[in-house]
């Protein structure tokens, strides 16, 4: 059994019809679903399960739940058991409860993000096809995102009062889940504080981030592009639309990737990020970032952690 | 001080004149930091987070600059966050992010 990659994210929205002009026209994805109670459900163009972003209208911004995608529907019967048996309640829903997916489990990680796991998604197919397939379709809009990459979770980080919920998510995703440690900021008087990590079930350099902060939190959620040339015409799609910019195209120490960090008019914040970056294997030696050089894991050109990557997050 | 268009949010006129003082976070009502009490004047607002700015606070005049169009002269007071940054040196942070 296997976790094979970041299925979905279901993400909270304060207007519905801004939420989806950015993901259709800034991001380039395409509306897929709705369902009964007005959820938006989308994909982009190189995947081809359902959806990988389901919108929901809220009072409130920030992540409802985060899902995985698992190897076959036997799987799910051993996870159910093994993430009993590590002490945490796990329900397993009917088919459809998701929509359009076969049943799925569904239980909160250590620090309290709420997860699925599911095996079946209904398949469209991407918008190029399987059999003697163009490069890329056409009648792309905006940035015109590949893929649902991963997403950051910020977690509970209060070291003096020995809470890491950064560490006790990241040993439930390796125990449990099956995931591997790539990369992690180790911090505090003697560098033994894991403040930070990132984790793969692939071989991408993560398929989920933990950062340590005041509370719990959704930090961003990750959209593939191909290239730095990509990432610099998603910016310029992004100012033409007055979408709010965090941090403009750069490269991340940590991963490697090509980013650019923005935020939805919810202010959930997104990356469009690009390059491999690297083979992740699960026996690649761990990458370890130190307190003093942390600032140049996050951004490595301008070697500072801004205020903003530890203060807004929905 | 700082002018701003009717048609842009407290935040934005901040920033496009080059000024600081309100924290600058999402820019969609999402985060909650630019959070500001309106002393004086006439607004107009954009839905904000409910997590951020309760019912109460909102009678009180409590709003994100972030979601918050100018009507009339405004004179409000920031009560965000990241203030302590903006107010106050920045303290070290003693593990990093925290």
């Amino acid at each position: 059994m296997s976790v094979l990659r970041i299925g979905h994210i279901n993400i909270r929205v304060l207007d519905m019809d801004a939420a989806m002009n950015h993901y259709v026209n800034v991001n380039g994805m395409v509306k897929t679903h709705e369902d009964a109670a007005g959820n938006m459900y989308l994909k982009c163009w190189d995947e081809w399960d359902k959806y990988s972003v389901i919108l929901s209208q809220s009072d409130t911004a920030g992540m409802n739940h985060i899902a995985y995608k698992v190897s076959s529907d036997a799987a799910l019967d051993d996870y159910k058991k093994s993430i009993a048996e590590y002490g945490i309640d796990v329900v397993e829903e009917d088919a459809g409860v998701l929509e359009c997916v076969g049943r799925s489990l569904r239980f909160n990680l250590p620090s309290g993000h709420e997860m699925r796991l599911y095996a079946e998604k209904e398949f469209m197919g991407t918008d190029v096809g399987s059999t003697n397939p163009d490069p890329w379709p056409d009648g792309l809009k905006g940035a015109g995102v590949h893929w649902l990459d991963h997403a950051l979770l910020m977690c509970e980080l209060n070291p003096e009062e020995a809470i890491n919920k950064v560490a006790e998510a990241t040993k439930f995703m390796i125990d449990v889940l099956g995931f591997y440690l790539v990369e992690q900021v180790m911090v505090g008087p003697d560098g033994d504080i894991q403040a930070a990590t990132w984790l793969s079930c692939s071989n991408t350099p993560h398929d989920i981030a933990f950062v340590g902060g005041p509370v719990m939190g959704f930090h961003h959620c990750a959209f593939f592009l191909d290239s730095w040339s990509d990432v610099l015409k998603a910016a310029d799609v992004m100012s033409k639309n007055r979408v709010k910019i965090d941090v403009t195209p750069q490269r991340h120490g940590i991963t490697r990737g090509y980013t650019i960090y923005f935020f939805d008019p919810s202010g959930n914040r997104n990356e469009t990020f690009a390059g491999l970056g690297y083979l992740a294997q699960p026996d690649r030696p761990v990458t370890t970032w130190t307190e003093d050089e942390l600032g140049a894991g996050i951004f490595y050109h301008t070697r500072e952690l801004n205020e903003a990557f530890t203060s807004v997050y929905t | 001080m700082f002018f701003c268009r009717e048609d842009q949010h407290l935040l934005a006129g901040m920033a496009a004149m080059g000024k600081r003082g309100i924290p600058s976070g999402c820019h969609g009502g999402g985060c909650g930091v630019c959070k500001v009490r309106i002393l004086k004047g006439e607004i107009d607002t954009l839905v904000m987070s409910r997590k951020y700015v309760s019912k109460t606070e909102r009678l009180n005049g409590v709003v994100l600059a972030c979601r918050t169009f100018p009507r009339s002269d405004i004179r409000l007071e920031v009560i965000g966050k990241m203030s302590k940054n903006v107010l106050k040196p920045v303290a070290k942070k003693k593990y990093g992010f925290v």
